[in-house]
């Protein structure tokens, strides 16, 4: 094998490995949404409980998180627990609230699912033919959307929120340090 | 009690793999043999506590010890006996207890076989399978251990996931590693030849099987898995070059060139570099292929397992192995006497050099397009992915171009052959070819691809039965015999060769199946109430009636649909679409009518509203070829494996 030869072959070895190295940092489900800085689709729909019917231009004005679920969604499990302590922590905020959509579900395993695992107390609207789901392009769940107080999605989260995630990514964002 | 007796197994197999990295070294080093011997039977034991290990993880499982964490996650009361025991293989962790399990396996093998044989090498192969099996029990035991316990055992399991509930998948990983991890030993003499600076053929002698075998082993593994895809996933296809789809497939295609480059080296002592180069890559390539399932780099249906801490260990053994492989290689391949150059390029060797470059321009195609993603969502934000467009684009001429080599095969001698012998033995074949491709559109294959592929497929065809009727002949009048028992003697004679011309006759026949399924596969998605029909190529479809059906663990929504086609018999198909457990999403079973012909494939969608539901219908000509032709691929395979070493010292 000459000079040139092996240079070339450490070289390439070398630059796959770099590039498994910077790769592993990437989050295989952190996929840009082309949804976000684009009007959210408003909805209307029947609540999951008691008869006010949940509707997204209501909060006009403040921060909302919409956040798919549904009871046959194993890691919704595991992100209930995140958003019990998010509602309790933002209770008194007047410019965040949370909605959630319950979509691909039948209400009585939902009402059993908040039964179970706790009721973090926010209004959840029934999407039982995934309309709003749909519109959305929501494609897995659990899957969370923040928008701005002018109805403008600006943020797409797809899979479970991680304890910190209002902190570390939804604040800069309401405190306008990030665009 | 069982779980215990495997992670206990395991943590002394992994002192034991330390001890077979570093024993052979001090042998070696300060000429003891004792030191080997020692090495040889930690290597027996590993073997053996790995097959306890394994045992025990199975036992678990069909003692429904909901207990165990990995048990727990991927098993449950009502899942049948045979995804039970097989449920090992369901998850990360089991996955690469069972990798690691059939290295060993291996190894114990290789150590048995090549001891007497191969003194020299023996203490670093063993030494090196020592380093490998050491890193992987590190990964087993420490970052993804199948033997954690619960604290609070649940009543219940959570289930297989119903996807990998199929017999298709139920094959594909063994199969799979068992290709991947049969690499590791002919990797391991390739690098005991470069350390000893044997470099000259002994050692492609002694791995020619083992690397026949994981070739083979690799090629049911990708067969099994496309077949789950087709079968399982009901999207009418079989490959979607996914990215860890090409992982699998970028060793094959290394593997194979090797496979015909070696023989360069055996008949004429040239290739050497080239040789270890692609072994090496081979092994390489396999690793990586589990470094992109289970680190989590790159998404893809397979990535279950995204876990950054393992991802860095993976991506430390990986880089290790990388640099000191191709390390030694750049470092001592200069010792490695060429001796004789090529003559010509109308010769046998100049056609496997153009062969080799072929597959291995196949394999970095595949490269690029399944590292283009991650490096542009690296070094920028943006998601790109890289479809099927890219690699038809790409990959189908490379493919004919391979086709048209194959037919050269045969015909072309070692060495030099006059250009008038040439002209004279491939005249009919290409006549018979070029014929095929001027056809084969009057015939209804209007495409470029399709109808150069049709040719060649002619081509390659006429060159193999020429070679086989005019040998077949000659000893018909040599040895007096009938035809058949000429024909007999010849193929049972060199089984190697006939056993490769075999490999080449499925390939045939699974190209034939590609461009049928590729080319000409209709759609058809559409809704039905009961009793309307619809037409797709000949066969017209009624929906019957629609009905609940329920097993052990499942319960579903059945469609009975009639398949009619005029003059044959009336089929019924039967699409399916299944609840597991009330935790999964509902998975479809599509109902396929499979002949030589065409398979017929429905699907059953959502239901719209009363009494009407979604349909997706796919008529796909040749699919079958495909798995036949896969299967007499394996065939000749294994003819080939047959072989004993007798033929090679007949070299010139």
């Amino acid at each position: 094998m000459n000079g040139l030869w092996k240079i070339v072959l450490l070289g390439v070895v070398m630059a796959i490995l770099l590039l498994f190295a910077l790769g592993l940092k990437n989050d295989p489900r952190d996929i840009p949404s082309p949804l976000v800085n684009r009007p959210a689709n408003d909805f209307t729909a029947p609540a999951l409980e008691g008869d006010q019917p949940v509707r997204l231009s209501a909060h006009r004005g403040q921060w909302v998180l919409v956040n798919f679920w549904g009871s046959w969604c194993v890691s919704c499990v595991a992100e209930h627990p995140y958003l019990m302590e998010l509602a309790k922590q933002t209770k008194k905020r007047t410019d965040f609230v949370m909605l959630g959509v319950d979509f691909r579900d039948n209400p009585d395993s939902a009402r059993a699912f908040l039964a179970r695992h706790g009721n973090p107390g926010y209004a959840h609207a029934q999407d039982p033919e995934q309309k709003i789901a749909i519109d959305w392009g929501v494609y897995g769940a659990p899957e969370s959307y923040l928008v701005d107080p002018n109805g403008t999605i600006r943020m797409k989260h797809t899979g479970p929120l991680f304890p910190g995630w209002f902190e570390q990514r939804a604040l800069p964002l309401m405190q306008g340090a990030v665009k | 009690m069982w779980i215990e007796i495997a992670h206990f197994s395991t943590l002394i197999a992994l002192m034991l793999a330390a001890l077979l990295l570093i024993a052979p070294l001090i042998g070696v080093r300060w000429q003891r043999v004792v030191w080997i011997r020692v090495a040889r039977q930690a290597a027996f034991m590993i073997c053996a506590l790995l097959t306890l290990a394994s045992a025990g993880l199975i036992a678990s499982f069909l003692n429904h010890d909901f207990s165990v964490k990995y048990v727990a996650e991927h098993a449950s009361l009502k899942l049948p006996v045979f995804y039970l025991a097989t449920a090992m293989w369901g998850g990360h962790e089991g996955s690469l207890l069972l990798w690691t399990w059939m290295l060993s396996l291996f190894v114990a093998i290789a150590a048995w076989k090549h001891w007497k044989t191969h003194p020299v090498s023996m203490p670093w192969v063993l030494s090196i399978n020592g380093g490998l099996l050491l890193g992987f029990l590190l990964l087993v035991v420490f970052l993804s251990s199948p033997f954690e316990r619960l604290l609070s055992p649940p009543a219940d399991g959570r289930d297989l996931n119903p996807l990998l509930q199929d017999p298709g998948m139920v094959f594909h990983p063994p199969f799979l590693y068992m290709g991947y991890v049969g690499f590791a030993i002919p990797y391991a003499f390739a690098m005991a030849a470069l350390i000893t600076s044997q470099g000259d053929s002994e050692w492609i002698l002694a791995t020619r099987r083992w690397t026949l075998f994981s070739w083979a082993m690799l090629t049911i593994g990708i067969v099994f898995g496309a077949y789950w895809a087709y079968y399982e996933l009901g999207w009418g296809g079989y490959w979607a070059w996914d990215p860890v789809e090409n992982a699998s497939f970028m060793p094959w295609l290394t593997g194979l060139a090797f496979l015909h480059s070696v023989m360069v080296q055996e008949r004429r002592r040239m290739f050497k570099t080239w040789n270890l180069f692609l072994i090496i890559t081979t092994f390489a390539l396999s690793l990586l292929g589990t470094f992109l399932v289970r680190s989590g780099v790159l998404s893809s249906v397979h990535a279950f397992a995204t876990d950054p801490g393992r991802g860095v260990y993976i991506l430390i053994f990986m880089s290790a192995l990388l640099l000191f492989s191709f390390g030694l290689l750049t470092a001592k391949s200069d010792q490695l006497r060429e001796t004789p150059q090529l003559e010509s390029p109308w010769s046998k060797e100049f056609s496997f050099l153009i062969n080799n470059l072929f597959l291995v321009a196949g394999a970095c195609t595949v490269l690029l397009g399944t590292l283009y993603p991650l490096a542009i969502e690296t070094l920028s934000t943006a998601k790109v992915s890289v479809g099927a467009p890219y690699y038809n684009k790409v990959f189908i001429p490379i493919m004919l171009g391979m086709l048209a080599l194959m037919g050269l095969g045969p015909l072309i001698p070692w060495q030099r052959a006059s250009l008038a012998k040439l002209r004279q033995e491939f005249l009919p074949a290409g006549i018979i070819g070029l014929l095929g491709m001027v056809v084969a559109p009057l015939i209804g294959i209007n495409h470029l691809s399709g109808a150069i592929a049709t040719g060649l497929i002619l081509f390659v065809g006429t060159t193999h039965l020429t070679d086989l009727l005019r040998n077949t002949k000659t000893r018909m009048s040599r040895e007096s015999l009938t035809a058949p028992g000429a024909f007999l003697r010849l193929v049972t004679r060199n089984k190697r060769r006939y056993g490769g011309m075999l490999v080449h006759l499925g390939t045939l026949v699974m190209v034939a199946g590609f461009v049928g399924s590729g080319l000409f596969q209709e759609e058809r998605d559409l809704f039905l109430a009961k009793g309307d029909s619809m037409r797709i190529g000949s066969w017209s479809l009624t929906l019957e009636s629609m009905e609940k059906t329920a097993r052990r663990n499942w319960q579903a929504d059945e469609a009975v649909i009639r398949a009619e086609r005029p003059g044959e018999a009336t089929l019924t198909l039967r699409p399916q679409k299944r609840v597991y457990s009330e935790n999964s999403q509902p998975t479809t079973e599509a109902a396929i009518h499979s002949s030589w012909r065409e398979d017929l494939y429905v699907v059953l969608g959502d239901g719209v509203k009363d009494g009407v539901w979604a349909f997706r219908i796919y008529r796909t000509p040749l699919v079958a070829w495909i798995w036949v032709g896969s299967g007499i691929m394996v065939v000749g395979v294994f003819w080939a494996m047959l072989q004993g070493r007798r033929l090679q010292r007949r070299a010139p």
